[in-house]
């Protein structure tokens, strides 16, 4: 069952990564990183079962945690975004290097 | 028996969900299917006696996350105009699954190689709230105390960039 837990994880830690590199929508990428945190709490999960050891657990439960702050930040930065550009292409978003261009 | 038919269909929903997560079109699309994703993932974690965990991901990543990221959607109302363009869409998603599939491949050989113990712990108490809390509290006192800081700081930087600018 561990075996077939990891592959699951594995298997979703990859979709992720796929839908991270391959879109440009940046809500669709904000949720490819939350399946990417997903999958790694998965395979803690399968391991803290399989020893009968909690520290695991709550390595995961602190990962959802980070999660939930993540997605606080991300929030604002979709309304402050969407504001000045009214899009949500990722390859709009470069105006880190150079701020006097609008 | 019975597990290993509710893993397979449990996992089955959870890939084919994510991959529809990141193949829609339209980010409600995603963020639904998205919800389904979570929720199947809930379900393994409960498969493994994982019951405060289960608890902790329906409330906080299927009810809390997700409706805050449907929220925004529907606060932004995004219409077809804003979203990017993605013409090449199916082509890219191909091409990166063919770079990244060796890898998984890698990793799942390895697995498979590997000789990872399988206990199947038959714990009573294991993954109660009491037993997830007593580890909390003793072990992991300095990660809590540090990731209830970082929660003030994320909120606060929230607010702050969210505040308009003159």
């Amino acid at each position: 069952m561990l075996k077939a837990y990891m592959i699951l994880s594995i298997l979703l830690f990859s979709i992720g990564i796929v839908g991270l590199i391959s879109r440009r929508n940046i809500i669709v990428i904000y949720m490819s990183i939350e399946l990417l945190l997903n999958a790694v709490n998965l395979s803690l999960i399968a391991i803290s079962a399989d020893l009968a050891d909690s520290s695991a657990q709550v390595m995961s439960l602190i990962i959802i945690a980070i999660a939930a702050s993540e997605a606080a930040l991300f929030m604002s930065l979709f309304v402050v975004l969407f504001r000045n550009r009214a899009s949500l292409d990722a390859n709009l978003f470069d105006m880190l290097g150079n701020s006097n261009e609008r | 028996m019975q597990n290993e038919i509710l893993f397979a269909t449990l996992a089955l929903i959870a890939i084919v969900s994510s991959i529809v997560m990141i193949s829609a079109h339209r980010p409600i699309d995603s963020a639904l299917s998205f919800i389904v994703t979570l929720i199947s993932i809930a379900a393994l974690f409960a498969l493994v006696n994982a019951s405060f965990l289960f608890v902790v991901q329906i409330i906080i990543y299927a009810g809390a996350i997700l409706s805050l990221i449907l929220f925004i959607i529907m606060f932004l109302n995004i219409k077809d105009e804003n979203l990017p363009d993605e013409k090449h869409k199916n082509r890219w998603l191909l091409a990166t699954s063919l770079i990244i599939a060796p890898f998984s491949a890698i990793l799942i050989d390895l697995i498979l190689r590997s000789d990872i113990a399988v206990n199947g712990v038959s714990d009573a108490k294991f993954g109660t709230i009491k037993d997830v809390g007593l580890t909390l509290f003793s072990k992991w006192v300095l990660p809590f105390e540090l990731v209830s800081i970082l929660l003030l700081v994320a909120l606060v930087g929230a607010v702050t960039l969210s505040k308009r600018s003159e």
